[in-house]
Order: structure tokens, then sequence, then C-alpha cells
């Protein structure tokens, strides 16, 4: 009996090892200003990210990477609705720009995501 | 921190499905202790001092493992916090998740410390306080709490799903104990009875509150189809649907128990056994779907019923030799990706830290992954054939069906990864580098000393003892983890369409482990009726991987 448990429990562990992938999470975004793939001016970008769900603003954040790759982190505001992250950027330089955003929702899932747009 | 990014998503649903499984036995442990055992013990006739030290044993464990694990899950996502965030500790702990994860922690160690002596009025109105606020923050971990709209019937539906779930599913394990424990049949009705009632009215808890959530998470026919959400919640379903046929089983049973006191409940014991198994992989299936966005959240990229019947319908011949780049085929299959990557470019991308990027496929992957898929599925069709062919009498010689396992461990191992030695040019020891190609390697390993297992199990028939438990307790295990397998959290067409067929896949792997269990551990028609249905669900599953198609 004990070759038997011992048995199962090493089948057990190498199937939990053999699915390393599963993700948990869940705030996704259901509308965004940038849109993906859109084109703006660059003198003051509108950052409005709408998820969701309600999400903890201070245990999230908002990166702007640069065509050359540089990293610019925003502040999101303080007054937006539980379930957006907002902010502003401004004078940004022409070229292929992309939003990183990561948000965890009320509930404690952590999810990431991009958003290309570009400034011209 | 890098490592544990890596493997955080993965970790977080484990922890999370282990979360419910231990809550289930924790809050189900005293629903037992409350609602039956103590009502019912002046009435049994036995004192049954081991049965309820037995219970008590089983619960206390149950709430230690709950405030262990959920102590475990707040760490696991406070570490990601501090490590993406570069935030202290004590804030990535004091988020709203925290709090509710250290209360949850509390409750359960003390329910674990006050589970330990008798349960006198105060102590129970202690326990039941307990529990309560447990249910109450785990709540707070769930879909209903984040929900921007009307949250309280989604909490309420949401606390009355895990308590229902709790006391059918987190009680069977003290039922078995109490059934075990107890050796005359009036008990055996009066517990069975009480039980039978629980279940019901937990059945009722998980209906209505599963109904609220489906009409405000999936919200339509096409959601539920069309998403990973809606495809979980069907594989719930169908898990349900076994559960009830077994529950429905044992309520006959229980009264017939109650008109011939003389009927055997060993039936009553196993049901009781397969319930605890598909129950514990429902457990891991809602982990699974709290993973993943409500489908009404997704209105944009939904798979289209075409697309489903389109990739679901069976293609002749299947592909059994290797891809060729000169195939027309294979260039139209090419052509069509590029078609399918060119609409995923301005798509809203979502994903988990550590995740990665999806990389680009071509045609010769896919070919190949099929090609090893269908491979796969001849040698699963031909497993069950035979296991069918072995009932007959002429048929005795295919009992060496076993063997098929180490044709399939060579199979994988010469054509699973073929950047690897024997095919590759990577050398043995080298592409062990690779987590990928290892993995593949340990499977292989494991397949092959699990075929030789099983197969010295068949040549020894009924003197192979428990050891004959080990396959079925494989192939359900195997079934249940299919179910926490990834999923695109954005509608990624491509990727759910591939998701899809792990459901069923699943499903199949599931109902024949349990179904050999069954054929092992009774007697009589329903045993000879399971030695039957595991075979044609085996078929089943070879024959969904000889369906299996990426594009």
């Amino acid at each position: 009996m004990r070759a038997f448990f011992r048995i199962a429990f090493v089948l057990s562990a190498l199937w939990f090892l053999a699915h390393p992938n599963a993700s948990q999470a869940h705030a996704i975004i259901v509308s965004s200003s940038p849109a993906a793939g859109a084109t703006v001016s660059g003198d003051t970008v509108a950052i409005r990210l709408h998820f969701n769900s309600r999400i903890d603003r201070a245990r999230s954040k908002l990166t702007l990477l640069a065509p050359d790759g540089a990293a610019r982190a925003l502040t999101p505001a303080s007054d937006a609705p539980a379930d957006e992250l907002n902010a502003d950027a401004t004078r940004l330089p022409a070229g292929a720009w992309h939003l990183r955003w990561q948000v965890l929702s009320v509930d404690g899932h952590i999810t990431r995501g991009d958003i290309p747009f570009t400034v011209h | 921190m890098y490592l544990l990014l890596d493997i955080f998503g993965y970790l977080s649903v484990v922890l999370r499905g282990l979360i419910l499984i231990a809550q289930s036995f924790t809050l189900g442990g005293l629903a037992f202790q409350l609602l039956l055992w103590g009502p019912l013990q002046p009435r049994l006739s036995v004192y049954g001092l081991t049965i309820e030290e037995r219970c008590r044993a089983f619960l206390r464990f149950s709430a230690f493992a709950l405030a262990l694990l959920t102590v475990a899950s707040l760490a696991l996502n406070a570490a990601a916090l501090v490590g993406t965030l570069q935030v202290p500790w004590s804030e990535a702990v004091s988020a709203d998740f925290g709090r509710a994860d250290i209360v949850i922690a509390a409750c359960a160690l003390g329910i674990a410390i006050l589970a330990n002596g008798p349960a006198h009025r105060l102590r129970s109105a202690a326990l039941l306080a307990l529990s309560v606020l447990a249910l109450a923050m785990q709540t707070r971990l769930t879909h209903a709490a984040s929900r921007p709209d009307v949250r309280w019937p989604l909490l309420l539906s949401d606390a009355g799903h895990m308590a229902g779930a709790a006391v059918w599913i987190g009680g069977l394990p003290y039922f078995l104990i109490a059934l075990n424990g107890c050796k005359d049949a009036g008990d055996w009705r009066l517990i069975a009875r009480r039980y039978s009632l629980m279940s019901m009215a937990a059945v009722a808890a998980i209906v209505c509150g599963g109904l609220v959530m489906a009409a405000n998470y999936i919200g339509s026919v096409a959601a539920i189809y069309g998403t990973a959400y809606g495809v979980m919640t069907l594989a719930k379903l169908g898990l349900l649907l076994m559960l009830l046929m077994l529950g429905a089983g044992n309520y006959f049973l229980v009264e017939r128990l109650r008109r011939d006191p003389t009927t055997p409940i060993l039936r009553l014991k196993r049901f009781a056994e397969v319930e605890i198994g598909i129950g514990l992989t429902v457990l891991l299936a809602a982990a699974s779907l709290t993973s993943l966005p409500p489908g009404v959240d997704l209105p944009r990229d939904r798979l289209a019923w075409h697309e489903i019947v389109e990739r679901a319908t069976p293609q002749w011949p299947p592909r059994l030799t290797s891809p060729d780049y000169d195939k027309l085929t294979v260039a139209q299959l090419q052509a069509k990706i590029t078609l399918a990557d060119a609409g995923r470019a301005n798509a809203q991308a979502a994903y988990v830290p550590g995740e990665g990027t999806i990389l680009p496929r071509n045609a010769e992957d896919i070919a190949w992954s099929e090609y090893n898929h269908h491979w796969a599925g001849v040698f699963v069709v031909l497993i069950g054939l035979l296991a069918l062919v072995e009932h007959f009498r002429w048929g005795r010689w295919a009992r060496h069906w076993p063997l098929l396992f180490l044709a399939m461990a060579a199979f994988l191992f010469f054509r699973a990864d073929e950047q690897a030695w024997p095919l590759g040019p990577a050398g043995f020891f080298e592409s062990l580098r690779d987590p990928e190609v290892a993995q593949h390697r340990i499977f292989v390993l494991l397949i092959a000393v699990f075929g030789l297992f099983e197969w010295r199990v068949r040549l020894r028939g009924s003197k192979a003892g428990p050891a004959a438990l080990v396959f079925p307790l494989t192939t359900a295990l195997g079934g249940a983890l299919l179910l926490t397998h990834s999923h695109a959290i954005a509608n990624i067409k491509d990727q759910l369409l591939i998701e899809m067929s792990h459901t069923p896949l699943a499903l199949c792997g599931v109902a024949a482990g349990w179904a050999r269990w069954l054929e092992l551990r009774l007697d009589g028609r329903v045993s000879r009726a399971a030695a039957w249905i595991w075979p044609v669900a085996f078929i089943l599953v070879g024959l969904i991987l000889l369906d299996y198609r990426e594009a």
C-alpha cells in the first residue's frame, strides 16, 4: 500500500510539473485611448484605460516605451473611476511607442499588457 | 525573482485549486459535524468515538492545510507585486487580497485549534462564526468582488456556490469515514438519509448560485462556445452531470436501504469515492475558471459557431507523415496562418507576469505538432480497442495492450523534439538543458514505466492488489490537470480553438479513470458496465487526438 501511494505521489508531482503555463489573472482592457494601433499627436496624449474590473491603482503602473526602447514611468491620476487607469503624457517625439500597463484587480489578480501606438 | 515570475501564473492556479479543496474539506467537515453527526449521534447504535476522532483529525488537517496554503498564496502574490512594482512587502501585503488572505488564514487556524475537542454549544457557535467569516473573506477573492457594477447578488451567489460545494463534496470524506466506521444497517440508513438530504440542499445552492453567475458572467449563448470562460463553464457542467448521476444512484440505494435494511452498501461507498475524485476535479476546474476574464467582458474576437464546426469536422486522412514544405497544402496552411496573424496585430494583448509572448509558428511547426498528436491518437484508439477485445473469450491475447505504451514512448522519444537527438543537431544531454525537451523526456520515461507497470498488473490479474488502482488514478488525474491548462486571457482565436479540444479530452480522461476505478472496486452489474465504459472513453480520446488540428 505504501508503494502504491509513493507511485501515485510521484505521478501526481510529475503531472503538476508538466503543465507550467496556466495563468491567473482577469483584469483586461474593455476600451483604451489611445487604441491599439492608433496614430496620435505627440503634444498631449490623454491615456484612458478602461478595465472590466475595479483595480487597485496604488499597486498598478503605467510605463511608456519610446521608439528607442527607453522607459518613461507615468503617474496614474488619483481621481479616475474605480475601473480606470488614466494619465497624461506630453511632448512625445514621433515614432512607434508602446504603452505598457500592469494592474492589480481588487480581487488580487495581476495582469499586464501592451498597447502599440504611433505618434506623428 | 525571475524564476518565481516564470512560474507565477501556474503556481497561482494550482494554489487556488488546493485552497478551494482545503476550504471545502474544512467547511464540509464542520457541516457534517454540526448538521449530521451531532444531531444523529444519540440515535446511533454505536458510541462512535473512533469515527468522531477520525473526522476531527481530518477536519484539523484540512483547516491547517487551508491556513498554510492561504499564507503561501499571499506570499506568492505579494512577491509578484514586489518583484514587478518594486514596492515594499508591507505595501504589497496590505492590498485588499492580502487583508482577506490574512483573515482567512487566521480563521482556518482558529478552526483547526477549536476542532480539537467535542462540539459543545459554545465551541460550535465559534466554529460556525469562523467558517462564515472565512467564506465571506473568500468571496473577496472572486470575480464578484472586482465587478464594477452591482456586486451583492454575485457575492451571495458565489458564497452559496462555495458553501454548497463544501457541504456536498467536502462532506464526502467524513461520510465515508462514518459509513466505514458503523457496522449496523440502521446506522447506515440514518447517516445515508441525512447526508442525502444535505447533498440535495447543497446541489440546489450550487445550481442557483451557478445560474446567477452564468447569467452575469457569460450573458449570451454566443459567449458559451465563443470564449474560454464559457467553455470552462461547460466543462464544469459536464462534471456536475457526472456527479449528479452518481448522486442519483446513491439516492435510489438509500431509498432501498430504507425499505430493506439488508441492502448492501458497498456501491454507496464506491460511488462516494468516485464522487470525491470528480468533485476535486470540479474544484480544480473552478480554480482555472477564476483565472479567466468573464466571457461577457470579451465581446470582440469570439469564436463563431461555424469556425468551431470547421475545425472539429474530421479530416481524412490524419497526418501520419512528416510535413514537407513543398507540398501545396502546407503552403496553403502558411497563407492561412499569415492571414490570421495579420488580423491579430492590432488586438489588445494581456498576460500575467512571466508568461512571455506567444512565439510565431509556421506551417511546418503546426504540421509537425498535428503529426505527433495524430500518431498518439492511433496508439490510444488501439489501446481502447484492445481493452474492449480483451472482454471476449477469444480475445484474451489483447490483455497485453499496455505494451502499446512502450511503442508510444518510443515514438515520442524520436519525434517529440525535432531539434534534439536523434533527429536534431542537439546532443542527448545538451538537449536536456531545454526545459521543454527535459519535460518531454521525463514524460517519455514516465509513459514507458507506466506501460510496464500496467502490463505487470494485467498479467497478475486479481492478484495485482492496490497496484491496479494506479492506472485509473493516473488517468483521472491527467484529465483533472488538463482542466488547469493555460488560457489565453484575451480572445485569441487560434489558441482558443486548440484549447477547445482539451476540454473533451479532459472529460473523457476523468470518465475513463473513474469508470476503471469502479470496475476494480465493485462487482456485479455496475462493474461490468464500467468495464465497457472506460475503453470507449479511451477510443473517444484517441479519436479527438486524431481530429486534432492547429490551423
